[in-house]
């Protein structure tokens, strides 16, 4: 997977407190791998997200995105489904870490009211900088941790860890 | 530094650590279930090396789906099977218990050893003074290659409470309480100390239950303090009274909006849930065999009791507590998570209620999503099973004097 600084995508908005239920519910767990995609957000306010969601779209969320249970099938679901970053006020801890682990981008950034749904922004993930292309109004976003951007440039925490351990 | 400080700082091999600093700490025990274990290991695979750190260092335990209820969930029972057999690491596949509390029983870890799982109430061996930090799958993984993780020392809170709890208050209020003063964002990424003069009042059960639930309000270390030791320098100090601490119920849509039992209108139910890693203990169970010696299930509403871990289950089968719950009309199940993440026995339907004694009650959560679950604790939920409705603990059967009229 290679590592993209500056993303381009549609917004999908959700509210705040969407936890990890909504975003891969429950009974969807033991489901094989290569099906988590079709459940990404299905126990969400867009129930049928899976089937709508196209390659680079990006979430943006209120406050506390991804509270709750610790599993990775959430982060690991939108990322495959197509989500390429989630945009939120806030994260839960777990949840921000999963996401960050898998490769799939978070940025921190009180975006909600700011957009419309389907609208167009890009991103500098570096730069930490939203901008909202009918508008080119800009956004600043709290700047991601240099280790934060060094697991993400690797494309995940098994190549980091693989790179420290010196596996080739 | 204060307690957490210094046990991360010992952990890290440091003299001293503060807040903000990125320390990499020597893990003492890892562990997951079969819902998160099978994507770590297909992970730790990934990553290449032949053995994992330490064998006696990471544990599997078989709690979310077990028995399978679906192939898929027997794949990933078999997926651990093989792991543990080829890599040498524990597996509890027995039907033992809920993680959390198979750990507390099996492994229990010494003050101050750091405790990773991927399951997010990881959080419940704060009781016994294990910081216990919840990760995902690959984190997981990282950490059965290398024995350590990575983290930022966070911001240490305190939670002081004093005082002794009143008549059908218990853990769980105190939680349900602190969640619903904090928010479900509360702490996220700091660490809680909890202290003050109830800490000499609480069993570990008491301690669990509250442990339990801290990442309910977002906390990365929910740790109660050493008596013996100085708590030390924190962030900020927050203060309770249990005379401020009522009954209470944490009503859909998570586990933040608590109110007093006390100011619930009447809400009809049809399933009351009592166990998990929450509220799946000994003491849970001898609170809700007290309500429901003698005494019938309402009309409409389908009980489940489900002990913790196969221990608790034969203690409640040699102290009479089983024929108690079978003559009420309950439903005694083998020890597990049983319906409280919604893909096991006991799941809802669009329409119905459940008051629960688990710890989340996010839409979804046991089943379909307009189904509504309320949280609180064994006393409020076996009354409740009674009544067919939501009531305030002493409602249906009188607050005192219990434990002296209960010959089991």
């Amino acid at each position: 997977m290679s590592w993209k600084c500056k993303l381009h995508g549609r917004v999908w908005k959700l509210g705040g407190n969407v936890d990890t239920d909504q975003i891969f519910p429950g009974y969807a767990m033991a489901a094989p791998a290569d099906k988590f995609k079709d459940y990404a957000l299905a126990g969400s306010e867009i129930p049928d997200f899976a089937g709508r969601v196209q390659a680079g779209d990006i979430i943006v969320a209120g406050e506390n995105f991804g509270c709750g249970s610790s599993r990775e099938q959430a982060p690991v679901a939108l990322k495959a489904a197509g989500v390429g970053l989630v945009i939120a006020k806030s994260f839960a801890r777990i949840f921000r870490r999963n996401a960050i682990n898998i490769g799939l981008p978070v940025l921190v950034c009180d975006l909600e009211q700011q957009v419309e749904n389907g609208q167009e922004i890009e991103v500098d993930l570096v730069a930490a900088e939203v901008t909202i292309c009918a508008r080119g109004e800009k956004i600043r976003a709290t700047i991601l941790a240099a280790n934060v951007l060094q697991t993400l440039e690797a494309g995940g925490l098994i190549a980091k860890v693989r790179k420290q351990l010196k596996i080739s | 530094m204060n307690q957490i400080e210094g046990y991360l700082a010992m952990a890290a091999g440091k003299d001293e650590v503060h807040n903000g600093d990125d320390i990499t700490v020597k893990v003492d025990l890892a562990i997951a279930h079969d819902i998160t274990g099978p994507m770590a290991v297909e992970q730790f695979k990934k990553i290449g090396v032949g053995q994992v750190f330490d064998m006696k260092k990471v544990v599997f335990v078989l709690d979310h789906i077990i028995p399978a209820a679906t192939v898929e969930a027997k794949v990933l029972h078999n997926v651990l099977r093989e792991f543990s057999k080829r890599y040498g690491v524990k597996l509890y596949d027995k039907g033992e218990g809920v993680i959390h509390q198979v750990i507390a029983e099996k492994h229990r870890l010494k003050r101050g050893s750091i405790l990773i799982g991927a399951d997010s109430h990881t959080c419940t061996a704060g009781a016994y003074g294990a910081l216990a930090i919840p990760v995902g799958a690959t984190e997981l993984a990282a950490t059965m290659a290398t024995g350590t993780l990575d983290l930022e020392v966070p911001e240490i809170c305190e939670i002081r409470i004093d005082g002794k709890l009143k008549p059908g208050v218990y853990a769980k209020d105190v939680i349900l309480h602190l969640i619903g003063h904090f928010g479900t964002a509360g702490f996220t990424d700091q660490g809680v100390i909890y202290t003050g003069s109830l800490m000499d009042q609480l069993t570990m059960d008491d301690k669990m239950t509250i442990s339990n639930m801290g990442i309910e309000m977002g906390t990365m270390i929910s740790y109660f303090a050493d008596p013996d030791q100085s708590v030390g320098r924190v962030k900020e100090v927050y203060t309770f009274k249990t005379e401020d601490i009522p009954a209470s119920v944490a009503c859909p849509p998570n586990p933040g909006n608590v109110v007093r039992a006390a100011d619930l209108s009447s809400t009809k139910i049809s399933q009351v849930v009592i166990g998990s890693c929450t509220n799946g203990r000994l003491s849970d169970m001898l609170v809700a065999a007290e309500v429901l010696k003698g005494r019938k299930v309402a009309e409409g509403v389908t009980l489940l009791i489900i002990p913790a871990s196969v221990d608790i289950a034969q203690q409640m089968e040699d102290q009479g507590l089983n024929r108690i719950f079978r003559e009420a009309g309950g439903v005694i199940t083998s020890p597990g998570c049983g319906p409280c993440f919604g893909a096991h026995m006991g799941l809802l339907a669009a329409g119905d209620v459940a008051v629960s004694t688990t710890n989340r009650n996010f839409p979804g959560r046991m089943g379909h999503r307009d189904g509504k679950v309320y949280l609180a604790s064994p006393r409020l939920a076996a009354e409740s099973a009674i009544a067919g409705t939501i009531v305030s603990p002493g409602q249906v059967v009188p607050l005192g004097g219990l434990a002296d009229e209960l010959e089991v």
